[in-house]
């Protein structure tokens, strides 16, 4: 009746001797580190080794494949197509490298050191603008036409109180902050070509400042700040940009062109309060640059804080 | 309903076979209960139950009963007393096990495994978002929603291991609702019907067969009582009880009946002398609730699991938190480091699935009638290396049929399989008709009412076991049995009683023209043989000489040899001058022949083995797993079905058998050339634990009979002594504290009692033994699929930690976040891992030794080496690839991010440069990085359809194995479709952070899926083709 002609002999199994830390360690009996010999922690090595070697290189020639299909010169994917998009923010200057201070400027105008420390990140920040020599620029004006690879000058020495004789500002309490657009890759402004169709929400100031310019300088990006302090949100003005309050846009595309620089507008903030932390938000004005305010979501402006001791 | 069970003993004198074993087997047990040594923890378990047998209610006369429970024998107990007697003593039932309040389970489920460290994680969370509100005015709500999101994942997944874990347990609520008993009670004189329940202590009751016996009673008065112990003891034959005191020993002798156990036959009238839990049987439930039994093995591989990742994930955890600080990091980072690194090494989804696998699976064996009240039993009898088998009920059919027949000098095999499969025999002969009729006419057995439809064998019987017996194995041979009694009407009987061990009935005969009466007896056959002279062979009556008792005496002891239950049956014809029609036959003062009657033949009875069990065992050999018989009942009875289901192989022999063979003194035979033992229980008794050990050890095939409750337990402590996983099978209550003390305790689920089901881990539904085999194979099986299923897993734990790393070692944007890590680990993931579940065998698992609970782990360091040395690692490379592909392609140069992450996640910095002078406002950078977020998540999804594939089979080629797991396959697009959505469904940016992807961002990881798949197919075939080599030494999981 029984079929057990497979009998499997069966054993008892015994538990595993126990072992203590120092003959975990090296066990001389066995001739054992860490559970294995020299010769086995070999070959594990070996296998490891040959291993990691193979997939190395396999990651290599994907990198390899992947560099190929990418061009020194412009990004794979460009303006909408890419992440970057199409609405350009703001970034200003002088910006703190030490990035856990956040976006904050703060100084006491009677301490050297503390106005000191904000003009020598504007000069580094302006060195590549105030050195010119070996690079193909050329001066623009809003009135003639040129191709889209020219380089067009950004003209530094005129920022009158913001000039780097009158240290920016800093030292005399009315701050100088540089403005400059990002830049993005093949991106063209729609700037308002008419004082007409402005958007409600635009500064009056700026709209007036509009108006009084002549057509041809409307071809510009406009730029408008605002700041506020206190509790209650106190506005306050005493705002003035050099060169002009905007970024002309002769100076777009971008098309990583070497020695591109980008625009800039210098924003001297001539009375502050005193001891207060002032919020201050400026935004770029396109037809083709969408505002956002939200903290996390924050599109075409950008904020920093000033405070002056 | 109890009449079924019965096992009625009329001629249990007549089936003992001419050893004078018997009586001091019986006798020695229960002395072994006092004698045994008591050692370890069982110390004081042991102890209560030797105590529960020191009773004197059977010693003490009548009266003095009476006096002490101040009870009357005809009036009983007086309302008052029995009152005042219900407040003392509490209601008549047995306490249920104490049960862990249900909040405690919850908790568990909250807290254990990995929902600690989970919960560290989300604590540190809530800790680092307060300090980021308090210290900035417009904090980052992130940590504050992943804390959330963690919680969240810990209750939900608490939640739903404790709604399985119930679930389970309500199956055996459903075994509660036991049908309320009901006893017969005298109080003041007057008979009331009570609540089994509100009996108490000095009650008089009335018990009649088929009642159940409502609690502990010394019996006063007994009219043929018998009653059916085997639930108690084994003993497979019931036992007659009366009055009269016959035995020190309580459970011996005549004149106690226990609580639980049934009455057969008679009616009896009796005091109680014990209740409840006080009862023998409530101690012994009481007993083996008391025991501990343990971690299950699965269990154990479980938390050896957890602890291993526990490990890993505290010591890179920590190792990473101090390296960030020595970078100079913010605390604050650090802190989120390490949320990152808990969040991306513990397989969040991991337990769920094991809980979901072993459900299935537990499904899957309820429908094949093993029903798993413990998820966590259902691995168990796959790890199962011996099986301690109950005899009746388990390996045989527990109904008595004829086996054999002996007439005209030889013996006829009678068919005993469940549905007449068997051999057919001759049934013209005229031996066979004499002997026929007799059995049919001398048998009080019937058939009871209503069941039409039902099989003969499977019928009803009232009356007693062996009668049942013959009443089927005629009704079988003859067709309507009733029938041929009406027409052969009955004129007097004398029933069977202990002193004459016969019974005889006096018969008309259907041959109208033949007046004369016909005498018929059955009996004890040597007692039967004593009252005839003649014998009928072929036809012609002979004269009983020498010769004829020889071949007699052959037969007997060849039946009896067999295990089975003999009877003599020998009729008489009375002359009709003597006894004319109408003669008044007085059976009182007998005035009729019962000498010199004529012999017709034997008939013999076994409860004979279930059909399926004797390839249920031979399955469970071949498996390597050791059968072991522990019965109550007698050693040549359990012999005889070890044999005939092959728990003793043929050609195997006891040392008894070696013995005789070669004629030589049991002592001399070395007991290591026997393969086989049948050990006694009175051995036992003697034997020391290394002696039971040396017996478990060197014996292949070991039948333990007349074996008591505590051996059972012995037997099995000394079987977990040896590192074996033990599974044991029974019905009764004695088997209940082995059941408790296995590994794994299987009851049956027709014929069980309550306290055995309440012991077991899992309740066989069909009785059957066999299903066990179905039980391991099921076991063995999720073992396999199980670590499939973790080694898949697994894997996607390096491309999950490897981002973090990247990020604080290297600075680089972080290129997978704990969000996505989550949506793998709870998402993508979990229908391909518990569809492994379904994954079929590989090779027959029922060939295999069962596993070394020692050694074979369910995660070793080969499947940690292969999942995250191997598989994972080229997962990561997936992941950074896709990562760099995306940030090449949008601009940062691979080189470039190197060093970037400060202004990356600067809010200040709203003009970062990328390769090509680009200028990255904050959002604008962090889209992109979600992108890769996603495209890192995307990847790691595409490299696991090839890691699930390989998953498969840990040493077939896929191509042997095939792609028929539809549920595995319905997994792969699941995890695909899952992705998809998560990535393109709009909104997922504002709630997931996951972008839309272009199309093309899904392919760079594919060479990696092919790399793995490659890898692995590779490594598989060196592994088949060089067995017990370096590779699977170093990678065989």
């Amino acid at each position: 009746m029984s079929k057990n002609n497979e009998k499997v002999a069966y054993e008892f199994p015994q538990p595993a001797k126990k072992v203590t830390l120092s003959e975990f360690i090296y066990d001389p009996q066995n001739g054992t580190f860490f559970g294995r010999t020299g010769k086995n922690w070999g070959q594990l090595f070996f296998f490891y080794t040959i291993f990691y070697i193979v997939l190395a290189a396999l990651f290599a020639i994907c990198m390899q494949g992947l560099l190929s299909t990418i061009e020194n010169d412009k990004p794979k994917w460009q303006l909408e197509s890419s992440l970057i998009g199409t609405n350009p923010g703001l970034g200003f200057r002088p910006l703190s490298e030490q990035t856990e201070r956040g976006g904050i400027i703060q100084f006491d105008a009677r301490k050297d050191a503390e106005s000191d420390y904000w003009i020598e990140l504007i000069n580094d920040f302006l060195d590549d603008y105030n050195n010119t020599e070996g690079r193909k620029v050329k001066h623009c004006d809003f009135n003639q036409n040129h191709k889209p690879t020219d380089v067009c000058l950004v003209d530094v020495n005129d920022l009158k109180g913001c000039s780097r004789e009158n240290n920016y500002g800093y030292k005399t309490r009315q701050p100088c902050v540089f403005l400059k657009l990002n830049k993005i890759y093949g991106w063209n402004p729609e700037y308002y070509d008419s004082p007409a169709n402005l958007p409600n929400d635009m500064p009056s100031s700026l709209k007036q400042r509009i108006n009084e310019t002549n057509q041809l300088e409307l071809q510009q990006i406009w730029v408008s700040c605002t700041g506020h302090y206190g509790k209650d949100q106190e506005n306050f003005d005493g705002i003035s940009y050099y060169p002009r309050q905007g970024f002309p846009a002769f100076y777009y595309p971008y098309l990583n062109q070497p020695g591109y620089l980008s625009p800039i507008v210098a924003v001297q903030f001539s009375r502050l309060p005193n001891n207060t932390l002032v919020e201050v938000e400026c935004r770029a004005w396109a037809k083709n640059i969408i505002y956002s305010g939200r903290q996390r979501d924050r599109m075409g402006s950008v904020t920093f804080q000033l405070m002056v001791d | 309903m109890s009449t079924q069970h019965g096992r009625a003993d009329s001629y249990r004198v007549a089936t003992v076979i001419p050893t004078d074993d018997d009586n001091r087997t019986a006798d020695g047990r229960y002395k072994s209960r006092r004698k045994m040594p008591a050692k370890g923890p069982k110390k004081e378990n042991l102890d209560d139950l030797k105590q529960e047998l020191d009773i004197d209610f059977h010693k003490i006369s009548p009266e003095e009963l009476y006096q002490r429970f101040q009870t009357h024998p005809e009036n009983g107990l007086s309302h008052a007393k029995a009152k005042e007697n219900l407040e003392r003593d509490g209601p008549n039932a047995l306490t249920p096990p104490k049960q862990t309040p249900e909040w405690v389970k919850f908790c568990k489920n909250l807290f254990g495994g990995f929902a600690m460290l989970l919960w560290i994680g989300a604590i540190l969370c809530f800790v680092a978002y307060s300090i980021q509100a308090s210290t900035s005015e417009e904090p980052a709500d992130d940590n504050l929603y992943l804390g959330i999101v963690l919680s969240a994942v810990v209750i939900v997944t608490g939640i739903f291991s404790y709604y399985q874990e119930s679930k389970s347990s309500k199956i055996m609520e459903s075994f509660k609702n036991m049908v309320p008993q009901f006893a017969t009670v005298i109080r003041e004189g007057e008979k009331l019907t009570l609540r089994a329940e509100d009996l108490v202590l000095g009650d008089v009751v009335e018990v009649k067969f088929g009642d159940r016996i409502p609690a502990d009673i010394r019996i006063i008065e007994a009219r043929n009582f018998k009653v059916d112990n085997s639930s108690l003891t084994g003993e497979s034959e019931p036992q007659s009880r009366g009055a009269e005191f016959t035995h020190e020993n309580p459970l011996e002798t005549k004149n106690l009946a226990f609580f639980s156990t049934n009455a057969v036959e008679g009616t009896a009238k009796g005091v109680v002398i014990s209740c409840g839990d006080h009862t023998v049987m409530g101690r012994i439930a009481g007993l083996a609730s008391g025991l501990d039994t343990g971690e299950t093995p699965i269990a154990k591989e479980i938390h050896h699991f957890i602890h291993l990742i526990t490990g890993v994930a505290v010591f890179l955890g920590v190792t990473f938190f101090v390296i960030a600080f020595i970078l100079g990091y913010h605390w604050l980072d650090a802190v989120i480091f390490l949320i990152g690194i808990i969040v991306a090494n513990v397989p969040e989804g991991l337990l769920a699935t094991v809980t979901v696998c072993l459900t299935l699976t537990a499904k899957r064996m309820a429908s094949k009638n093993c029903l798993v009240k413990n998820l966590e039993a259902v691995e168990t009898l796959g790890s199962t290396s011996t099986i301690c088998s109950d005899k009746t009920g388990t390996l045989t059919q527990n109904r008595m049929t004829v086996a054999h027949m002996w007439f005209d000098n030889q013996i006829i095999e009678a068919d005993t399989t469940e549905d007449q499969s068997g051999v057919q025999y001759d049934r013209t002969s005229p031996g066979f008709k004499a002997l026929s009729r007799i059995a049919t006419l001398c048998n009080r057995a019937e058939f009871k009412g209503g069941q039409d439809g039902v099989p003969i064998l499977k019928k009803e019987v009232s009356g007693d076991a062996s009668e049942a017996a013959l009443l089927k194995c005629m009704e079988l041979a003859l067709g309507d049995v009733m029938n041929i009694r009406k027409r052969n009407k009955k004129i007097a009987e004398v029933p069977f009683n202990s002193t004459n061990k016969y019974q005889v009935s006096i018969h008309e005969t259907d041959d109208s023209n033949d007046p004369r009466y016909l005498l018929v007896m059955k009996g004890a056959p040597e007692r039967i043989l004593e009252r005839c002279s003649t014998i009928f062979i072929n036809g012609k009556e002979k004269v009983l000489d020498e010769e004829m008792k020889e071949a007699f005496n052959n037969a007997y002891m060849e039946l009896g040899g067999l295990g089975e239950r003999v009877l003599g049956f020998c009729d008489f014809i009375l002359p009709s001058d003597k006894y004319p029609t109408g003669f008044k036959f007085n059976t009182d003062d007998v005035n009729f022949p019962i000498d010199n009657l004529r012999f017709v033949g034997l008939m013999s009875m076994i409860d004979p083995p279930r059909a399926a069990v004797p390839d249920a065992v031979a399955k469970c050999r071949s498996a390597g797993i050791k059968v072991i018989m522990v019965t109550g009942d007698h050693p040549i009875t359990a012999k005889a079905i070890a044999k005939s289901v092959g728990i003793i192989s043929e050609g195997n022999e006891t040392v008894e058998d070696i013995a005789q063979r070669l004629n030589i003194p049991v002592s001399e035979v070395n007991p290591r050339e026997a393969k086989a033992a049948v050990v006694h229980g009175a051995e036992l008794r003697d034997v020391s634990t290394d002696q039971l050990d040396e017996i478990l050890r060197y014996h292949t095939e070991i039948v333990f009979a007349r074996t008591s409750p505590q051996q059972k337990l012995i037997i099995v402590e000394g079987c977990q002594r040896m590192g074996a996983i033990v599974a044991v099978t029974g019905d009764g209550v004695n088997d209940s504290p082995a059941l408790k003390k296995a590994d794994i305790g299987v009851a049956m689920g027709i014929a069980g009692s309550d306290v055995s089901k309440q012991a077991a881990d899992m309740i066989l539904l069909d009785d059957n033994f066999a299903s066990i085999v179905t039980g391991v194979e099921e076991g063995r099986l999720i073992f396999d699929n199980l670590k499939k299923s973790i080694a898949y897993t697994l894997t996607s734990n390096i491309p999950e930690i490897s981002p973090f790393l990247a990020f604080i070692l290297c600075d680089i944007p972080l290129p997978l976040g704990t969000v996505t890590i989550l949506c793998i680990d709870l998402g993508t993931d979990m229908v391909p891992a518990i569809s492994l579940a379904y994954e079929a065998a590989e090779a027959d698992i029922m060939k295999r030794p069962p596993r070394d609970p020692f050694n074979d782990k369910l995660v070793n360091s080969r499947l940690i080496s292969m999942a995250y040395g191997q598989i994972g690692m080229i997962q990561a490379a997936a992941g950074f690839f896709v990562y760099f592909v995306i940030m090449a392609e949008n601009g940062f140069l691979p080189l470039h991010l190197f060093g970037i992450r400060k202004m990356w996640d600067s809010k200040a910095v709203n003009d970062l440069t990328d390769s090509y002078g680009q200028e990255w406002t904050y959002r604008d950078r962090k889209t992109l990085e979600y992108t890769c977020h996603t495209a890192f998540f995307i990847s790691i999804v595409v490299v696991q359809w090839a890691d699930l594939i390989i998953c498969k089979t840990r040493r077939n080629s896929i191509f042997q194995q095939g792609m028929r797991n539809w549920a595995l396959n319905f997994g792969l697009i699941f995890e695909t479709v899952l992705a998809a959505f998560l990535s393109y469904c709009p909104g997922m940016q504002k709630g997931l952070r996951m972008y839309p992807l272009k199309l093309v961002w899904w392919f760079p990881a594919i060479p990696f899926a092919l790399a793995i798949f490659i890898y692995d197919e590779t490594r598989r075939f060196y592994l088949r083709r060089n067995p017990g080599g370096w590779l699977e030494q170093e990678t065989y999981y």
